[in-house]
């Protein structure tokens, strides 16, 4: 073998090596890329933390109690399709009368498999186990329930780019979405003395992208700062619809309207969340959060999945 | 929760202390720019990006509105920047179609269109 092409050969061996795991990672699908979302999931498995999500709000006490959460997620992409999140949530509640409680909720942990991402169309879609452990929390202060919940869950992301040029602004939009079917491992709580619902949990966001109507559509030369913002609102609604035997079936949740700053290694979200109905809290709380793109920041060790870092093999580009 | 707290500390120090990380590489601007309108044929179409960018993974193409190739062929590119010359366009729509490898590894791609107007 000639020695130029013993080193071509290295070269190429080189470039399958160095190229090998080329990935996405967080969540592009095509030209579209969807934040991470604060009261819903966005539509991928990703190597990323949550770190802190804070919220403020008033109870659907009579007097409200005023209740402050504090949690941290991080998910971990065990192969580019499957990932695994945990997470937990310190809860603050001071009572109209000055009575406090306070101690962690149970811990969650979520099993999520890729099922399709279609770069051409914008659109994902993911699937999931959500698991609330029981008595991992704080039981005795009544934040933490003795039993655990099973919510099976399909998410989905949708970008309008493919709407036709003549959509023009509209093509930034984009929708994310998840419903699930939580089920509780008790159907009846001795304590309080009443069913454990099984509910629908489900919620959807609506946002505007102007990093993607900047590259994608019309560059307006504005400020750099606006064109990291995705303008969202969000629903996070619960529905009860079996063994909720003597209760109403009311749905419960909040409509977030907020915005989303997007960096290169990580963004900040503020949201207001406004109850949908006295059952859902009393005024308009807030909701904010920092989440760090774990495989922008470490794009060579913790930001890789654990096993088979690219489904494809790496090619060359040809137009 | 402490895990995920140390983690994410230990992530955010990282950061700060501008570690070895290479973001994923989003355009951030084009010339002719996205969506503009231009009165005269542009000799080249030069994209922007915020990463440094693979030479040997990443690509562009600018098409007419029939879906004929009105580049040059190969681009030229730079550390963060790619380059390519264009045939004399006549007045019309034209879109781009990019492909990058940031160099760490993370691809991206986007297209867009600008018009001539003569």
């Amino acid at each position: 073998m000639s020695r130029s092409m013993l080193c071509r050969l290295a070269l190429a061996g080189f470039a399958t090596v160095a190229f090998a795991t080329q990935a996405l990672a967080h969540c592009f699908v095509g030209a579209r890329f969807f934040p991470a979302t604060l009261a819903t999931d966005d539509p991928c498995v990703a190597d990323e933390i949550s770190m802190p999500t804070v919220s403020w709000s008033r109870t659907a006490d009579i007097p409200p109690a005023r209740e402050w959460d504090l949690s941290g997620e991080y998910s971990k992409r065990i192969t580019d399709n499957f990932g695994i999140s945990v997470g937990q949530t310190w809860t603050q509640i001071r009572q109209a009368d000055g009575t406090l409680a306070s101690g962690f909720q149970n811990l969650e942990t979520t099993f999520q498999y890729q099922i399709l991402k279609d770069p051409s169309r914008e659109l994902a879609i993911l699937s999931g186990l959500e698991i609330e452990w029981g008595r991992t929390g704080s039981t005795g202060a009544d934040l933490a329930d003795r039993f655990s919940t099973l919510t099976p869950t399909l998410y989905f992301g949708k970008g309008f780019g493919d709407l036709p040029d003549s959509f023009s602004w509209i093509r930034a939009f984009a929708v994310t979405g998840q419903v699930g079917y939580q089920v509780p491992t008790s159907s009846f709580d001795f304590i309080q003395n009443a069913f454990i619902p099984q509910q629908l949990v489900y919620g959807a966001s609506l946002q505007y992208s102007m990093p993607y109507l900047k590259s994608e559509i019309i560059d307006l030369q504005l400020p750099d700062f606006f064109n990291h913002l995705i303008p969202v609102v969000e629903v996070s609604l619960t529905t009860p619809i079996a063994n909720n035997f003597g209760n109403p079936y009311t749905t419960t949740g909040t409509v977030n309207p907020g915005v989303i700053w997007v960096g290169s290694y990580f963004q900040v979200g503020l949201e207001a969340m406004i109850p949908i109905n006295r059952e859902s809290g009393s005024g308009i709380g807030v909701l904010g959060q920092l989440h760090l793109y774990l495989d922008d920041m470490f794009p060579k060790s913790i930001g890789q999945p654990l096993f088979g870092a690219a489904t494809a093999p790496s090619r060359k580009l040809t137009f | 929760m402490r895990i995920i707290f140390i983690v994410a500390a230990a992530a955010l120090l990282a950061a700060a202390a501008g570690g070895p990380a290479h973001a994923h590489a989003f355009l951030e601007h084009a010339e002719p720019r996205v969506g503009s309108t231009v009165p005269t044929s542009p000799r080249e179409l030069v994209l922007f990006f915020n990463e440094n960018i693979e030479p040997a993974f990443s690509s562009v193409q600018v098409s007419d509105a029939n879906g004929a190739r009105v580049d040059l062929g190969k681009p030229r590119i730079g550390a963060s920047t790619m380059r390519v010359g264009l045939k004399n366009l006549t007045s019309g729509t034209y879109r781009v179609r990019w492909h990058v490898l940031s160099v760490d590894t993370h691809t991206t791609e986007g297209n867009f269109t600008f018009h001539v107007k003569q």
